[in-house]
């Protein structure tokens, strides 16, 4: 088997310090992946804390998740995982060399992401309206509130940080939707489009988390 | 040009068994399984992670050192939430002198 030679915006892109596309393309994703153990690390430590909370307090936790709105939170997930697929589904389609379809795909995942965000902040509404945000405004009448306002601390800074990556990734799409109406992206060169998936399908796996330990263990006490 | 190995019916596979995982997360999360509830979502949530990581962020068919590299940060990060833990829960166990 010939080697494949370089042409059109692999060559354009390939920097001089490496020796071929594939090692450029290897580099930035191990960079990447890195990145994202980096994200493990600081998400691990706001999980360890919850879970330190949750086992000292389990009953005031199971109460707080009682007052999550389902239907939104499990929306949001399923609207999330339907982002990380059609973000998957971009990346094939340039990897194919049909970059139009990448577009219309980013176009897609952002709005998907949108509406995430759109949703989340209505549930944040709500909290507000009830009086379950964290601080001097904080109410609940049943047993242990301090234990359960614990619970909204570790919801609102988790979320809260979630929120801040998926404006991030909307960002970023947005670059890559920049880079591909200008030509930069093809079948032979698509390693940002591909890294840019890499983080948005991590941060999708981020609320899966999110949704399992805040969403669903109060839903027995309905 | 080298067509990927991640085809859309692989993906759409995956996307349907994602969405099938969320149902069955919050259908059992009405069961009353006492400790276990978020134990089970949290399982769930580890598989359906593993299906993200492999077939949308590509894992599986990423080379050996990039695998080596996810599975590394991983390991790494369980041995620091384990041995945190394993400190938190074990405090209290054993009596200290005017305590």
């Amino acid at each position: 088997m010939t080697e494949p030679t370089l042409s059109g915006t692999a060559l354009l892109e390939l920097r001089e310090h490496f020796e071929n596309p594939e090692q450029q393309r290897e580099t930035a994703s191990i960079g990447m992946w890195v990145f994202l153990i980096t994200e493990v690390m600081m998400f691990g430590a706001l999980f360890t804390g919850f879970t330190v909370y949750r086992l000292s307090n389990p009953a005031a936790f199971d109460e707080g998740s009682k007052e999550m709105t389902i239907v939104l939170g499990a929306v949001n997930t399923a609207l999330l995982i339907l982002s990380s697929f059609t973000m998957s589904l971009g990346t094939y389609f340039c990897s194919i060399g049909k970059t139009r379809l990448l577009s219309y795909f980013l176009i897609l995942t952002m709005v998907i992401g949108a509406v995430f965000i759109g949703i989340k902040f209505t549930e944040y509404y709500l909290h507000w309206q009830d009086h379950k945000v964290p601080g001097f405004w904080f109410e609940y009448h049943g047993a242990d509130a301090r234990a359960v306002q614990m619970f909204y601390v570790f919801y609102f800074i988790l979320t809260g940080l979630h929120v801040v990556h998926m404006t991030i990734g909307i960002g970023i799409l947005l670059v890559m939707l920049w880079r591909n109406l200008l030509g930069s992206f093809s079948a032979t060169y698509h390693t940002p489009v591909d890294l840019a998936g890499v983080y948005w399908s991590f941060v999708d796996i981020i609320w899966i988390f999110l949704f399992a330990i805040f969403y669903i263990p109060g839903l027995h006490l309905r | 040009m080298t067509i990927p190995p991640h085809t859309p019916k692989t993906l759409t596979l995956v996307f349907a068994s994602l969405w099938i995982l969320l149902l069955g997360s919050a259908l059992i999360g009405f069961l009353n399984l006492g400790h276990y509830n978020i134990v089970v979502s949290v399982a769930i949530a580890a598989v359906q992670a593993f299906f993200i990581t492999g077939f949308f962020m590509k894992a599986l068919y990423e080379r050996k050192i990039i695998l080596v590299v996810v599975a590394g940060g991983i390991i790494w990060f369980l041995i620091m939430e384990t041995l945190t833990l394993a400190d938190y829960m074990s405090r209290g166990w054993l009596p200290f002198p005017g305590k």
